[in-house]
């Protein structure tokens, strides 16, 4: 055995030594560094992102309510139905699950077998589940004691209990309860509250790991929102502004504003046609739905998402259109701003005015021409060379000045989803003389209907812009108070004398001018009427209008502005006066006294003052005969027993003096009547008419019997069944109060 | 004042115990630094297999978290008996067996292609409820063979005839053989370990050269120009990307690497590992060290790291001043198998090398495994006794 060998071995040993400890371990230890130092933060969030799961527990939407606390939008618990695979052991218990859950939610269990095998602890087999249903699931779990495999996990759905009521200004949510449109999208972030979370680490296959890891964060529900909205001025406002769409025909809906002008709080804003936020993705108008139904499959998709967002658009901040003569109001209180007219400046129209050489002649809606005139005059007229005359004077730029005091170039920045700005001539102000002159009568110009009213209710409230808003308050889950929105003044727009004035003109108007339409008996009214050509929509000599009326009340000491435009009336009449004027009114004379504004009278008036229904329930036959005598009013009783067990009309209804109320004393008796037509009709006729079929009426929009008015709206639809007795509103419009 | 003499007595009788025992011991020359480093291993293997098997006993295997350590301890036990018991047998008596114990490995490595299929590997012989890897025997038998011939050989080392035939004639059909289960990890340790020791027996150095340019020439041309290794391809690419869609089931060598990058520098701490929960398949196994870098940190991960580094260190040098080249082959070849497995198998774990099934020694799971390791570091403990070390 050499000693060469011995040294070689030795050698060689040494070197497999080193290769293993100082290179191979080195190597190690470099890799470890790389991926626990270097790679270490990355790798744990990797870790951590497949180790926890996170179940989002939806929070309770805050509740809408009205002024009055009334509940306009409200969240309730609704179930999600969870499948369990990881806990489902036994086919046995497999098998009983999945035909009870395809039995109780009629889902496919052939399905429900697929799911229950795959490797997870969380599928959702449904959605949304109603509390009966979740019951029968409860109830299930009891009677086989099953505990685990399925699930259920408290959601919430939106309800809308008052269907249609309000839609426009309310919105609607997703399926994930996200605010989609309305206030539930502009306060979404209030309304939400903030979602809690289960978070479990688990394991590979889905069933939690057995230690500690299990954290619950508890939803934070939203918080809930108190309106200015008023839900009976609403109330008032839809059935008014409904009644005159099915008159008027009206083909792109109408929409009307109540405001109060001194806080800016919006107590009503409606827009009609409307939809159901229960079901907002259902399309409510038949006519566009048919057409829809007509077009290729491949066109309807994008037809169905255009009609929907036609649908939801609140035209009262997001359509803008041009005022027409309801602006007349602001030119009036620019000339008196400027002292460039007073009342008794005089006016000759001719019928036309050429405001400037070689330009084409502006018509006034009279052919005739009114002749010599004061400017209240003129204003009562609408005369549009008088106000044409006065635009000129006013000039371009003070009218501009003028526009943006009133708030009329910004958006008012009410507090609702997709208001839209003006369209004015040019952006920076500036316009052409005949600009001007259209501009004067509210022409050429858009606005939207929440600038005209805002405008509106600083002419009725001395001068001041007040901001308009839709939320009163914001309050907590307990309805204490978060966040109060004060009246926010942005600025005086014209002096308050100045406003006075043109109010003093505008009651003039309301009472014997074109604008008479929307008298209501009791209340001194303000108001211009509006008719307005269509923006770029005259199509051969076939024209598209937009009837408008805009006023307030009492005219002494205005409370409440309200403006209502029907888009596009084609039942024959388009001007402002009779289309809007008396919808205007129909809606005041029942928001004014809930308002708490008292009536009053004239004498004039007080002769055929109305006369409120008593109750006369469970009275005895006879002394029900005196009070009814007593009030000047008249009876019919039906049945044989001898007391009241109902009445019609109900009491605390208007009828004027020689109404007859239905009374009977059985059960057994009851009488009904197709209510005949009313429309088109004298005062006198009218009254016949009603008696003849025993019905009693309500009379709207005019102020003396023995004026020439002709019935043209009843609240109750021709044909319709309804007991003996039932008051039915007639509204009546001034035969020559054609006008604007 | 007396009743408290009495246990003070006590414990100085138990200390006179233990130092008379130690003394036993290492009576006839055992390395201690050897086999405090192999005990130390052993309980900290133990320690982090449990922390790292429970879950899946649990979830597995009827809820019993004791299910795999259960089995652990009671093999380590005996192995531990098996270590010391070896250490008495003077190790010349195994070229006896260096044979017999070959031919054994053959007959397995046979029986083995003919037992079923476990994940489409034939790996495992069966006996009962005993089971045990046939290569476990085959690395035995390769180092012990192959310390017993060139022991005999030593002056011929260097010629073809008997410097490289024998050991290929032994050498090639175990490599086929180990090839059919499919089993390449265990090749290529097994072909490392015979490189090793021929290099330390004195072969020339050119023949290294010719048969690793021949090695490399034949897996680069399988690799590239077939897919006759479709099997060991894809776990090339999926070590390539192991965060990619490449399709390739990477989902064990990711799963590994989120737990170490989890365990940062201090680690989440003895048993909090996440990715033991069924993450990262068969923690126990092959990938227990991620678990041991999640739980126990980058700080921990060395400590164990120097640990193995010292026993390989102390097994060389006992293995180097042996007392016949007998062995110190075979010392060589066993310290040697240890420190490649650990090597390769923390190489696979963070990802260094493509994933191939190397077993952590003293920590994975597996009975007969740990107890034949054991048995292994008795014959090291063996030699160390006749070594010409300074004993401590």
């Amino acid at each position: 055995m050499s000693k060469g060998i011995n040294i070689r071995m030795q050698r060689r040993s040494l070197v497999v030594l080193i290769v293993l400890v100082f290179i191979g371990f080195p190597v190690l230890i470099f890799r470890l560094v790389n991926l626990q130092i270097v790679q270490g933060e990355y790798l744990q969030k990797m870790a951590s992102e497949q180790q926890l799961t996170d179940t989002k527990i939806n929070p309770k939407r805050g509740t809408i309510y009205d002024r009055n606390m009334n509940i306009l939008a409200q969240s309730a618990s609704v179930w999600t139905v969870v499948l369990e695979p990881a806990y489902i052991d036994t086919d046995q218990k497999r098998e009983l699950i999945c035909s009870g859950m395809s039995e109780i939610l009629n889902i496919d269990k052939e399905k429900l077998l697929e799911l229950s095998k795959k490797k997870s602890c969380y599928n959702i087999i449904k959605k949304k589940v109603e509390s009966d249903i979740k019951d029968k699931i409860i109830e299930f779990k009891n009677n086989n004691k099953i505990t685990t495999g399925i699930r259920l996990i408290e959601d919430y759905k939106r309800y809308y209990p008052l269907k249609n009521f309000l839609a426009a200004v309310l919105g609607f949510v997703g399926a994930d309860s996200q605010g989609l449109a309305g206030i539930e999208s502009y306060y979404d972030k209030e309304l939400s509250g903030e979602p809690g979370r289960i978070l479990t680490a688990r394991n590979a296959i889905g069933k939690e790991m057995p230690f500690e890891y299990e954290q619950l964060v508890n939803p934070k529900p939203g918080h809930n929102l108190k309106l200015c909205i008023d839900e009976n001025i609403q109330k008032f406002l839809e059935i008014a502004l409904e009644e005159g769409v099915r008159t008027h025909n009206v083909k792109n809906r109408a929409t009307g504003i109540v405001m109060d002008v001194n806080t800016g709080e919006i107590l009503g804003m409606a827009v009609k046609q409307d939809f159901d936020p229960n079901e907002p993705f259902e399309i409510y108008n038949s006519e566009i739905s048919e057409q829809i139904n007509s077009l290729p499959e491949e066109e309807r998709q994008k037809a169905r998402s255009e009609a929907l967002s036609q649908q939801w658009r609140n035209k009262a901040i997001s359509d803008v259109y041009y005022p027409g003569s309801v602006f007349k109001m602001i030119t009036a209180a620019m000339g008196f701003e400027l002292d460039v007219v007073n009342e008794k400046s005089s006016f000759n129209c001719t019928g036309s005015i050429k405001p400037i050489e070689n330009a084409r002649a502006i018509g006034c809606h009279k052919r005739k021409g009114h002749g010599m005139q004061n400017f209240v005059e003129a204003l009562c007229h609408s005369c549009n060379p008088a106000f044409i005359t006065l635009g000129l004077r006013i000039g371009a730029k003070n009218f501009f000045d003028f526009y943006k005091s009133f708030g009329l170039h910004n958006k008012t920045n009410i507090d609702l989803p997709g208001e839209s700005t003006d369209l004015f001539f040019n952006a920076d102000g500036s316009m052409s003389s005949i600009d001007l002159c259209v501009a004067s009568m509210g022409q050429n110009f858009g606005i939207t209907p929440i600038q005209m009213i805002t405008a509106a209710a600083a002419i009725a409230n001395g001068g001041k812009i007040i901001q308009p808003h839709i939320v009163k308050e914001i309050l907590d889950e307990n309805n204490n108070i978060i966040k109060k929105f004060d009246v926010v003044t942005k600025r005086q727009a014209v002096s308050e004398q100045t406003a006075k004035r043109v109010t003093q003109m505008l009651y003039e108007n309301a009472t014997h001018g074109a604008a008479k339409n929307a008298y209501i008996p009791g209340y001194r009214v303000a108001g211009k009427t509006g008719t307005s050509e269509k923006i770029g929509l005259s199509t051969k000599g076939h024209k598209d209008y937009i009837s408008s009326f805009c006023g307030f009340a009492p005219a002494d000491n205005p409370k409440l502005a309200m403006l209502v435009a029907f888009d596009t009336p084609k039942g024959g009449q388009y001007y402002g006066s009779i289309v809007a004027a008396p919808v205007f009114a129909r809606a005041m004379q029942d928001i004014l006294p809930y308002f708490g504004i008292e009536k009053v009278y004239t004498e004039e008036e007080l002769e055929k003052i109305d006369t409120v229904v008593p109750d006369l329930l469970g009275k005895n036959i006879n002394e029900a005969k005196n009070i009814i005598n007593s009030l000047g009013l008249k009876y019919t009783v039906l049945g044989t027993g001898d007391k009241v067990i109902s009445q019609i009309p109900d009491p605390l209804n208007h009828v004027p003096k020689e109404s007859t109320l239905v009374l009977h004393t059985d059960s057994t008796s009851s009488s009904e009547v197709k209510v005949p037509k009313f429309t088109g009709y004298s005062v006198q006729d009218v009254k016949f008419i009603a008696s003849k079929h025993g019905l009693n009426i309500n009379l709207s929009g005019i102020k003396l019997e023995k004026s020439g008015a002709i019935s043209s709206t009843q609240s109750v639809p021709e044909n319709t069944v309804v007991p003996k007795g039932t008051v039915i509103t007639i509204g009546f419009v001034h035969s020559d109060s054609s006008g604007d | 004042m007396s009743e408290k003499r009495v246990p003070q007595k006590n414990k100085t009788k138990i200390k006179t115990k233990i130092i008379s025992f130690m003394k036993y011991l290492t009576r006839s020359g055992l390395d201690i630094p050897f086999l405090f480093l192999v005990i130390t291993i052993l309980i900290i293997g133990l320690i982090m297999m449990f922390s790292a098997s429970y879950p899946n006993a649990y979830y597995l295997h009827k809820k019993d978290s004791f299910y795999f350590i259960k089995n652990q301890l009671i093999f380590a036990f005996l192995g531990v008996i098996a270590m010391f018991g070896v250490s008495y047998i003077d190790y010349h008596v195994f070229r006896k067996f260096a044979v017999p114990i070959l031919m054994t490995s053959f007959v397995l490595l046979i029986l083995v292609l003919l037992m079923p299929a476990i994940n489409g590997v034939h790996r495992w012989i069966q006996l009962g409820s005993f089971s045990f890897q046939a290569s476990e025997i085959t690395k035995f038998a390769i180092v012990l063979s192959f310390a017993h011939f060139i022991n005999l050989n030593l002056h011929r080392m260097d010629t073809f005839k008997y410097g490289i035939l024998p050991y290929l004639i032994i050498l090639a059909p175990t490599i086929i053989l180990l090839a059919l289960e499919p089993h390449i990890s265990c090749s290529v340790i097994v072909i490392l370990l015979a490189a090793g020791m021929l290099f330390i027996g004195g072969v020339k150095l050119k023949w290294f050269g010719m048969v690793l340019g021949a090695i490399a020439s034949a897996l680069i041309y399988l690799v590239v120009f077939t897919d006759k290794l479709t099997y060991a391809n894809n776990r090339i690419s999926g070590w390539l990307d192991p965060f990619g869609s490449s399709g390739v089931d990477t989902w064990q060598t990711r799963q590994g690497l989120y737990a170490i990058g989890s365990g940062g520098v201090l680690g989440l701490g003895l048993g909090n590992s996440r990715q033991k929960y069924l993450y990262i398949p068969e923690p126990q196994n092959d990938f227990i060290f991620s678990v041991v870098c999640e739980e126990l940190g980058f700080i921990g991960a060395v400590i164990i790291l120097l640990l193995f580094a010292l026993l390989i260190w102390r097994g060389m040098l006992i293995s180097i001043r042996a007392r016949d080249k007998f062995g110190m082959l075979l010392g060589i070849g066993l310290t040697a198998q240890v420190g490649l497995q650990v090597i390769l198998n923390i190489s696979v774990v963070t990802n260094t090398i493509p994933n191939t099934g190397i077993s952590l020694p003293f920590f994975s799971y597996g009975g007969t495994s740990l107890m034949m390791l054991l048995a292994q570091m008795g014959i090291i403990l063996s030699i160390s006794r006749s070594s010409r070390l300074e004993k401590l």
